[in-house]
């Protein structure tokens, strides 16, 4: 079964409620150990995709195979198999830090070791509190641990870090990237771009309920059209007039004409002009920066969209 | 396994750290426990039964409706349950955990209000505790079951709430929980009969009470069982996770199929009335449970006693004690006090010659007489009047064992009733007249009120089937008469007579002349009904009578009737007592029958008949002088006799025959009892008795009409509401 080496196997799938299609055909694979990431606005179908993939919602058509698992129809074999952290779930107010992983740990037919859980996740402090009393980051990184309690292969993260301060994020982004070294395989959707260039191996974007691009994030910041940008300043004004760098597309100096801005698609090329002209003027150089394309950029650049709005 | 233990393990964890849970589960149900505890007065009888029973089903009802049923909605509102949708789990574990838990948070209460009950208040440990446990166990399961179908069924909280609400209310108030349901108009009863809060309330009740077991509760066990399961099942198909996912509003007409198992139980109520009549039994048996001191009154005791001022403690539908004097101290005894001074206590009467079946008169259109429903208001009269037992002679046997039986239960309120059944006559003779002019077709039914043997054999059989039917006495009539009647044969009368002592019943006889009399006395008869009313009875009979103790009802109110009727007057029907019984469609029917130009052939056909109310008179004087046993009976239903205030009538007229008032009230209890074979039960004001008092104003013994100035009266430790008795018809 060729399934079988895939963790998951996505084709052609589809969802609609009611009138609305929410998924119009999708289809992509991820390798074990891959750490893949849905990446689009609000919207776009990315939690309708993880859901049906994860056993929650029946799809409307197309295949799908989680870990040779057919979601809809061995639903309950694929849950016992796999980690899930939900986006917008709540546990009882008064329920205790490790009475939740105990409680949670029961359900599945596999269990990990809770106490070396707790303290990877840095909850030690908190195994006795309630769970109305952590914070925002605490909360997540019990919702992680509760993912983590059946020892599962394969985790779904729908946000993970959505509605947390940075610090905080950077603290998920830790503990995610652990996982990763662990060879877990992982979906995750988010609408951060960092998150997924940080941590994907693979991204998929999506808008509207179809994949638009599918590759590693650096691919598809080289697939880009756009035009790097090289900011250099200097310690008195450039002089008049400038020539026309190598490779350069437009050129632009500020106010107080020690700043120039240069796009270029190869920024290489035009940075060498550059500077050998600076020196040659003999102008002092106090700062280059290059800017090349993000995320960010070939989202906007595929989708005419912003991710957040 | 695993998942259920631990399921359950943290919703009882959960529970317990919720102030609202502890709160509403044990707290604010105390605060009912005290404040029933106190309006019922508790401390007193079996109140504290209805105590538990209210308590235990309103926490019944909030753990099922508000601890499973608006919690599950809660915890799918806040995004709990969404959680455990990612697990392998199904929603049966949780529905599971949610049931258990219920029931696990709330025995430790009913063992609670148990403790309580018992050490507050001295109600004694239950000795079926299991039947109750069990039954409280279905009871929550049930509770637990609809509260969780509601939460399945609500799209929002509000909703929930909505819902909750909806079942809650009617099933506390309604159900008993709150308001005893003796308070309920019958239609109401009815209506709660399709609630199942209901059975559980008679079901404690009847369980505590009257120690029932499971047995007698299986109909709403099963219906409960059945309730929890399709509940269960429902809530399982209709489970929702998440809030968002909305239920369509056509599924929400499945909480029908948890409400059917209670609409089958109610109709099929409807139908038997079978839960109805339980209430009122059980209600009936609770009003006799109570513990009361009347002091201050002169009393009847017993044996010809009196005591000047005196007190009776009542304790469980029995006298517990008589005391010269004020008694104790109330509070020792946990009894209320009913001052009753300037009243006089005696044994409430015993009637010990009424015809039930008949109602002393003439209602509008003979046709509406229902003779059931005449026998049980006539039975009310009777209580009304003070008169606590009455026996019927030659009744139909069916319908007065029907009626008697619902009297022993406590199902219908009236004088307990003791019953020789049909009348063994002759062919022809005293007894069949009645019926000799009916149509052929008619016959068969008037016939049930009369044995007629034709030989002595069959009259022992006939006396035999009569005592398997558990009649508590056997009645011959046996008079020469006058014109056409036929005098049942000496061989047949001894026949009877033999086998009703033989069975161990006994026997007592009809007689309207001396040879009667003398032939009764021959064959041995417990008592001699009427005497003669045309002859004087010799000296030597009367002698005879005493040395066998055979007692004497002379049944003086009959000849009264008689020379009234003869005579064109109603007068009878003008006395207070008789006016307050009614019916007034009765009376009036009668009077305007007997003003009627059509009853002038019967009153000369009975102007032939020798009927003299002064031998009768007479006859009385003696048989008191030569020491006879007396035994008061009215003759009640018989034209101008109405059933109740006859008796009180009747001791009027012995008086005036110059029968010592305290000897005619001795006649109409303690003889009368000994006559009927109960005297270690009724008749006498004596611990141990059953607590069967009449409380009139005055004194009878200066002026015997004091009888019928009633005050209270009391039938088995119940004080009987008596401007009520009648509503139950």
């Amino acid at each position: 079964m060729i399934e079988s080496v895939r963790a998951i196997v996505v084709e052609n799938l589809q969802k609609s409620y009611g009138d609305v299609q929410a998924v119009k055909g999708i289809g992509f694979e991820i390798n074990p150990g891959e750490v893949f990431g849905l990446l689009g606005p609000n919207g776009a179908g990315k939690t309708t995709t993880i859901e049906v993939l994860e056993g929650l919602r029946p799809r409307s058509g197309g295949q799908v195979m989680v870990l040779g698992f057919d979601p809809d129809r061995q639903r309950q074999q694929l849950k016992d198999r796999i980690g899930v952290c939900l986006q917008a779930t709540n546990l009882p107010e008064k329920i205790r830090v490790h009475e939740a992983l105990e409680v949670f740990s029961a359900l599945y037919s596999r269990r990990t070791d809770l106490t070396q859980l707790t303290r990877r996740l840095q909850l030690e402090d908190k195994r006795d509190a309630f769970y109305g009393t952590l914070s925002g980051g605490q909360k997540q990184r019990l919702a992680l641990a509760l993912a983590l309690v059946n020892d599962p292969q394969l985790i779904f993260l729908d946000e993970p870090t959505t509605g947390l301060d940075p610090q905080v994020r950077v603290e998920i982004h830790a503990l995610l990237e652990q996982l990763k070294k662990e060879c877990r395989t992982i979906l995750l959707t988010t609408h951060y771009i960092e998150e997924a260039e940080r941590l994907c191996d693979r991204v998929a974007i999506i808008d509207e309920g179809r994949i638009i691009a599918l590759d590693t994030p650096r691919q598809l910041q080289q697939q880009s059209r756009s035009a790097s940008t090289i900011v250099v300043t200097c310690a008195r004004p450039f002089p008049q007039p400038r020539p026309a760098w190598a490779e350069a597309t437009h050129d632009e100096l500020d106010a107080s004409a020690r700043t120039l801005t240069v796009n270029s698609r190869r920024p290489a090329a035009t940075l060498v002009d550059l500077v050998k002209w600076i020196d040659q003027q003999g102008i002092e150089l106090t700062d280059v920066h290059l800017q090349q394309p993000t995320l960010e950029d070939v989202f906007i650049e595929l989708t005419g969209k912003r991710l957040r709005e | 396994m695993k998942a259920y233990r631990a399921l359950i393990a943290l919703d009882l964890k959960l529970a317990l750290r919720q102030r609202t849970v502890i709160f509403f589960n044990y707290l604010f149900p105390l605060v009912f426990f005290f404040v029933f505890a106190q309006a019922f007065h508790a401390e007193r009888g079996a109140a504290m039964t209805v105590v538990l029973a209210m308590v235990i089903i309103i926490g019944i009802l909030g753990n099922g409706l508000f601890g499973a049923g608006i919690r599950a909605v809660q915890e799918r509102e806040a995004n709990i349950l969404r959680r455990y949708k990612v697990t392998p789990i199904s929603p049966v574990p949780l529905l599971v955990a949610s049931t258990v838990t219920g029931w696990i948070l709330f025995m430790p209460y009913v063992l609670l209000m148990f403790a309580l009950a018992h050490f507050a208040y001295g109600m004694p440990w239950p000795v079926n505790l299991g039947s109750i446990l069990t039954l409280i166990t279905c009871g929550v399961a049930g509770f637990r079951a609809i509260g969780l179908i509601l939460a399945s069924v609500a799209n929002s909280m509000a909703e929930s709430q909505i819902l909750v609400q909806l079942i809650y209310l009617p099933m506390l108030f309604l159900s008993g929980a709150t308001f005893p349901t003796v308070m309920f108009p019958p239609w109401l009863l009815l209506v709660t009969q399709f609630l199942p809060a209901t059975y559980l309330v008679t079901g404690v009740q009847s369980m505590l009470l009257r120690r029932e077991g499971i047995a007698e509760n299986r109909l709403p066990i099963v219906a409960l069982v059945v309730t929890t399961i399709v509940g269960l099942f429902l809530a399982y198909k209709l489970f929702r996770w998440e809030k968002e996912e909305k239920i369509r509003n056509s599924a929400k007409l499945s909480i029908l199929a948890v409400i059917l198992p209670f609409l089958g139980v109610g109709a099929w109520q409807m139908h038997t009335r079978d839960s109805v009549v339980r209430t009122k039994i059980l209600n009936r048996q609770l009003a006799r449970s109570d513990t009361f001191l009347l002091r201050g009154a002169r009393l009847l005791v017993a044996d010809g006693k009196v005591i000047e001022n005196g007190a009776v403690l009542v304790r469980g539908g029995k006298i517990a004690e008589v005391y010269v004097g004020a008694g104790p101290e109330p509070r020792t005894v946990r009894a209320e006090v009913v001052e009753a001074s300037g009243k006089t206590i005696l044994p409430g009467l015993i009637d010990a010659h009424v015809h039930l079946g008949s109602a002393g008169g003439l209602y509008p259109g003979t046709a509406n007489y229902d003779l059931e429903k005449g026998m049980s208001r006539a039975l009310a009269a009777y209580l009304y009047s003070g008169v606590t037992t009455v026996r019927s002679v030659g009744d139909g046997l069916d319908g007065i064992l029907e009626v008697r039986a619902r009297v022993n239960r406590g199902e219908l309120l009236g004088a307990q009733l003791f019953t020789c059944g049909p009348v063994f006559a002759a062919g022809g003779g005293r007894g069949t007249e009645y019926f000799e002019p009916f149509p052929p077709s008619f016959r068969p039914a008037a016939e049930k009120e009369s044995r007629i043997p034709g030989s002595p054999d069959e009259a022992r059989q006939q006396v035999d089937r009569l005592k398997e039917r558990s009649v508590d006495c056997i009645h011959a009539a046996l008079e020469t008469g006058v014109g056409p009647l036929q005098r049942l044969d000496t061989s047949l009368l001894n026949a009877v007579a033999r086998e009703a002592r033989g069975d161990d019943l006994p026997f007592t006889v009809h007689t309207a002349d001396v040879r009667d009399v003398t032939g009764a006395l021959e064959a041995q008869a417990a008592s001699i009904e009427h005497g003669s009313f045309r002859e004087q009875i010799p000296d030597r009979v009367f002698d005879q009578m005493a040395r066998q103790g055979t007692f004497y009802d002379p049944m003086l109110s009959v000849g009264e009737a008689f020379e009234e009727l003869v005579a064109g007057k109603t007068e009878m029907l003008k006395r207070s007592l008789v006016q307050q019984v009614g019916p007034e469609d009765l009376l009036r029917g009668t009077e305007e029958a007997l003003a009627a130009s059509e009853t002038e052939p019967m009153r000369q056909s009975m102007a032939q008949d020798f009927i003299d109310l002064r031998i009768a008179v007479d006859n009385l004087r003696r048989a008191y002088q030569h020491g006879v046993l007396l035994v008061a009976g009215s003759d009640a239903g018989n034209l101008l006799l109405i059933h109740g205030p006859a008796l009180h009538h009747e001791l009027r007229l012995w008086v005036e025959a110059g029968v010592p008032p305290l000897v005619a009230l001795q006649s109409a209890t303690a003889n009368g009892a000994r006559l009927l074979r109960a005297e270690k039960r009724i008749g006498s004001i004596r611990p141990g008795n059953d607590a069967d008092l009449l409380v009139v104003d005055g004194d009878p013994l200066d002026d015997i009409s004091a009888t019928e100035r009633i005050s209270m009266v009391i039938l088995k430790g119940e004080r009987i509401d008596r401007a009520a008795i009648f509503d139950q018809h």
